[in-house]
């Protein structure tokens, strides 16, 4: 399969453990390929080196065939970029820019810029330094998909927009889809991404932590369902019948399994026989999808923090005994940590990452301390709830 | 490598700048020319050179006077010698001591050295030292013999001997004066002659030391003193002929002559004074009375000048009663020459020479080129094509990569390299327009003030002007660097703009300590800051002293714009942009 951009063990170290490191991920001739991460995990500085703006220390980025940083000028003929910081040049209107933008580009037809311009709705005789921040985004858009050229590049390029252009946009990068384009896009909004992409990765303190098929999420052989029983009793009989529960909340009789798709008319039949307030199909996306994986990356950064702390102070056993437990609350943890990402990912910019990390970290920390106990107390209730159970029903 | 898309664009974000400091620094640079031409600031200048002038024409004449006042009485003495010698029978004897010692002398010479067959100046020489030796023994063997003679021989041995060489010469000019031919009325012509030679010569060989002396100027000078020889011999030759024809003996009187010797003098000054104006009928009745007057004022000088040095002669040489003092020959004419550098000091002679120094300094100082070359063209001048390339060759690159709007260029197929020529490009060309513009100003302005003969001439403003663009260029190849290599506007304009603007303020400084401020003014130690700033490469002084030495400076800053534009396009280049 031949690759239009591809980037091999793509390092580019700042220091302070941030930069970019050991990225490796290529992109195929008419996919597109969306980056997601957290603020300053790395999704800009890798598309600048694929601008060929910046020079890698180690690895390359190649894009149609052609190392980024040493013809950065050739690259430009297949490339077209919406930067994600936007700062015009020194120049009176918008349509002033883009007839200069033409200019650069070689570009003599304007009916496709014209029909960009009526498509974004927008108004590019305004002064420059007077539009809004969707209006600069409207125009950098125009100006980059004007040329019409084989390789799109978006960094968040929907930034500003208000949800009804944010449609549009999405809709418009679906026509250059259709039209065999090859995009590269990082966005925090994973609507956009699923609506668009065919794949996305997950960046991570410079990381890539995992590359996602969307196609593999939407068709997922599993789906989540929660369900909810009117009485208790109900509630704890079908907790017993070993279907693999996702989400447990006991307080409100409810429970998320998760299940095969094959086995769901098995599912009905059981359920046939329990009185259910409702039931609902828990959808199961991108965010959700790397909310986990998020989750889990947190989870194995922590360990691997406790594992280098306790190895000097406890012994082995110690540890064993203590791996062993972490194993058997994975389950149960997993939930909380989710809903601790979305929290995350719902947060504004941060100033250093870095407190934020180690923050998060320590509240990592009391959440699974909280757990922990919570989890005692449910067991103790378990035992006196099974005992009384037992009674009733002799 | 050039894109015509960029470079329109710069040129429309950086107008209003260029059009800004181009605009001020003509006007500027019209004012300075024109109004202060006009204001004619150099005429407290010129007075002061004027005094100056006048004093050394002073001097020039007064010495002149009493040079002409003793060489008469020097020929009037001479004459009242050579007479007297004649009188008493002792010129032809001496005549044939000369004749006969010289040709025999001559002949040994001859004898001794066989190859010689031309006879040089310093063989000649040697003939006449040799010659007058041997006079000199018969002499004073003659004496000896015949002691009435001693009254006639009232000479010491230098005297006697000088008076023979000189005897010596006259035979050599007149070979044919022996035998019959040999009267005293011949000798005496001859000798009177060769004292014509004498003094021409003398005045030939002094008047070619002075200044500006050419051999004709020189030939003039030293006929006009061999006339006025020839004249005092004429007016002694008077004297004795009115005593003879009075019927009584003439008596050689030296306060007589001196009187005489005075009155000449004045008379000769006054007569070359009305010529110097021009002849009669050239001139309209009121330009005569002003040349009368001139030649007047300039006879009355010559008079005071000898009146003065007679004065001091007498003053040196006699006691208080009047009688003469007992003087050394050396005394006597150490006396003389303080009587004449007395009487031939001008007025600024008067003055203490610190002060007079000063003051002739003050007056050769030149205001134009110092407020047009030192202060405008290389502080004032500079200041907005400073600014303005400070901030355009900061916003043409730095500027651009720290905002990311540089990147709206390079996504496009444009390489760094032609960005970063286009925008070198760009600000070398709108300096040169700046100083090319400002060149044709300033030829203008000195047109209207009276083109080459105003103080400072089209070819010198012509280099003031380039000489600023190449200072400019350098600058501005410093800022491009800066702007080419820092990613962050406050990096390249700190170090661009700071630096430059630290040249400017050094300038400033330094102007304090440079030569172009007269040393009353001068602090020599602000001189240092002369060495901190690169506009001490664009030396204005040398452009208006003529020397060649801002060519060699000149190429040092263009030398350093262009090296600096290399480097910024090279580290531009290869460094990662933040885009």
């Amino acid at each position: 399969m031949e690759y239009v951009i591809e980037a091999k063990h793509l390092t580019k170290d700042y220091g302070d453990k941030r930069g970019i490191f050991d990225l490796n991920f290529s992109i195929a001739k008419g996919e597109v390929f969306g980056f997601v991460g957290t603020n300053g995990s790395g999704k800009t500085t890798t598309i600048r080196h694929i601008m060929g703006f910046l020079k890698a220390q180690e690895g390359s980025v190649t894009v149609m065939g052609l190392d980024s940083w040493k013809n950065s000028c050739e690259i430009k003929k297949y490339v077209e970029y919406v930067p994600g910081e936007i700062a015009f040049p020194d120049l009176n209107d918008g349509n002033s820019f883009l007839k200069a933008q033409a200019e650069l580009l070689g570009l003599q037809n304007m009916d496709y810029a014209n029909y960009l311009v009526d498509r974004l709705q927008l108004d590019p005789s305004a002064n420059l330094k007077r539009m809004s921040k969707g209006m600069k985004q409207k125009t950098a858009i125009v100006a980059a998909f004007m040329a019409d050229k084989d390789i799109l590049i978006l960094d968040e390029a929907n930034t500003g927009l208000d949800p009804l252009m944010r449609e549009t946009f999405t809709e418009l990068l679906l026509e250059e889809k259709k039209k065999g384009k090859t995009i590269l896009m990082s966005s925090q909004s994973f609507d956009e991404l699923e609506q668009v992409c065919d794949r996305v990765a997950l960046i991570f303190n410079g990381h890539i932590i995992d590359i996602a098929k969307l196609s593999d999420i939407k068709n997922s052989e599993y789906k989540d369902y929660k369900i909810e029983f009117t009485t208790r009793e109900e509630y704890l009989k079908f907790k017993r019948l070993k279907y693999e529960i996702v989400r447990d909340q006991e307080k409100y009789n409810q429970v998320t399994i998760k299940i095969k798709n094959s086995d769901i008319n098995r599912l009905f039949n059981v359920l046939k026989n329990y009185h259910l307030k409702f039931m609902s199909e828990v959808k199961y996306n991108l965010e959700k999808y790397f909310k986990k994986v998020l989750a889990e990356e947190y989870l194995r950064q922590e360990e691997e923090l406790k594992q280098s702390k306790e190895k000097d102070i406890s012994e082995k056993t110690k540890e064993e005994i203590k791996f062993e437990k972490h194993e058997n609350k994975r389950q149960v943890k997993k939930a909380n940590e989710e809903e601790k990402s979305e929290k995350f990912f719902n947060k504004p910019k941060v100033k250093a990452e870095k407190k934020e990390n180690k923050r998060q970290i320590k509240e990592i920390k009391t959440i699974k301390k909280d757990i922990l106990k919570s989890d005692k107390k449910y067991k103790k209730k378990m035992k006196k709830d099974s005992k009384k159970g037992g009674k009733n029903v002799q | 490598m050039f894109s015509k898309a960029l470079f329109k664009q710069s040129m429309k974000a950086n107008w209003v700048k260029w059009v800004m400091a181009t605009a001020s620094t003509c006007i500027m640079l019209a004012i300075v020319i024109i109004v202060l031409g006009n204001l004619g600031i150099n005429n407290i200048r010129d007075q002061l050179k004027e005094v100056f002038t006048q004093a050394d024409q002073q001097t020039y004449l007064k010495t002149n006077a009493i040079d002409s006042y003793d060489l008469y009485l020097n020929a009037v003495d001479f004459e009242n010698g050579v007479i007297m010698l004649s009188d008493s029978g002792m010129a032809t004897v001496l005549w044939g001591f000369v004749t006969s010692n010289y040709d025999s002398a001559e002949q040994t010479f001859k004898r001794e050295n066989p190859d010689i067959t031309e006879l040089s100046e310093s063989d000649y020489e040697i003939i006449r030292n040799n010659a007058v030796d041997s006079t000199y023994t018969q002499i004073v063997g003659l004496i000896e013999m015949f002691p009435q003679y001693a009254e006639n021989f009232n000479f010491e041995e230098d005297e006697l001997k000088q008076l023979l060489y000189f005897l010596m010469l006259t035979y050599e000019d007149n070979k044919d004066l022996t035998g019959d031919t040999a009267t005293s009325e011949n000798i005496i012509s001859a000798l009177k002659e060769r004292f014509g030679n004498y003094v021409y010569d003398n005045a030939y060989a002094t008047a070619l030391t002075q200044e500006d002396a050419t051999e004709e100027t020189a030939h003039a000078s030293a006929m006009s003193a061999r006339e006025l020889a020839s004249d005092a011999f004429a007016c002694y030759d008077q004297q004795k002929s009115q005593a003879e024809v009075d019927g009584g003996t003439f008596v050689y009187d030296n306060d007589n002559f001196k009187t005489l010797a005075n009155d000449y003098v004045n008379d000769m000054f006054y007569q070359q004074a009305l010529l110097s104006f021009g002849t009669d009928g050239e001139l309209s009745e009121e330009e005569q009375t002003e040349a009368e007057q001139m030649a007047l004022a300039a006879k009355v000088m010559s008079n005071t000048a000898i009146t003065t040095y007679e004065f001091w002669i007498q003053e040196l040489t006699t006691d208080e009663e009047g009688l003469p003092l007992e003087l050394t020959d050396e005394e006597y004419s150490d006396a003389l020459s303080k009587a004449r550098e007395e009487a031939t000091k001008s007025i600024t002679g008067q003055i203490d020479a610190e002060v007079s120094n000063a003051l002739e300094e003050l007056g050769n100082m030149d205001i134009y080129s110092l407020i047009i070359g030192s202060i405008f063209y290389r502080i004032a001048g500079l200041l907005m094509p400073m600014v303005f390339v400070i901030m355009t060759a900061n916003g043409l690159l730095a500027g651009q990569v720290d905002s990311g709007s540089m990147a709206y260029v390079l996504s496009t197929p444009t390489k760094r390299r032609t960005v970063t020529l286009t925008q070198m490009t760009y600000l070398i060309v709108s300096l040169f327009a700046m100083f090319a513009l400002l060149t044709v100003t300033s030829v203008i302005a000195v047109w209207i003030s009276g083109g080459n003969a105003f103080a400072i001439n089209y070819s010198q403003i012509l280099l003031f002007n380039l000489g600023a663009f190449l200072t400019m260029f350098a600058i501005a190849g410093f800022c491009f660097m800066c702007s080419a290599i820092f990613n962050r506007t406050k990096y390249s304009l700190g170090i661009g703009g700071g630096v430059t603007i630290f040249s400017l303020v050094c300038t400033i400084l330094g102007l304090f300590g440079s030569s172009v401020v007269p040393s009353a003014m001068r602090i020599g130690a602000m001189d240092f800051f002369n060495y901190l700033s690169i506009v001490s490469l664009y030396d204005t002084v040398s452009i208006m002293a003529g020397s060649l030495a801002y060519l060699w400076k000149f190429a040092i800053l263009l030398g350093i714009g262009i090296v600096c534009f290399i480097v910024g396009i090279f580290r531009f280049d290869k460094k990662d942009l933040p885009l």
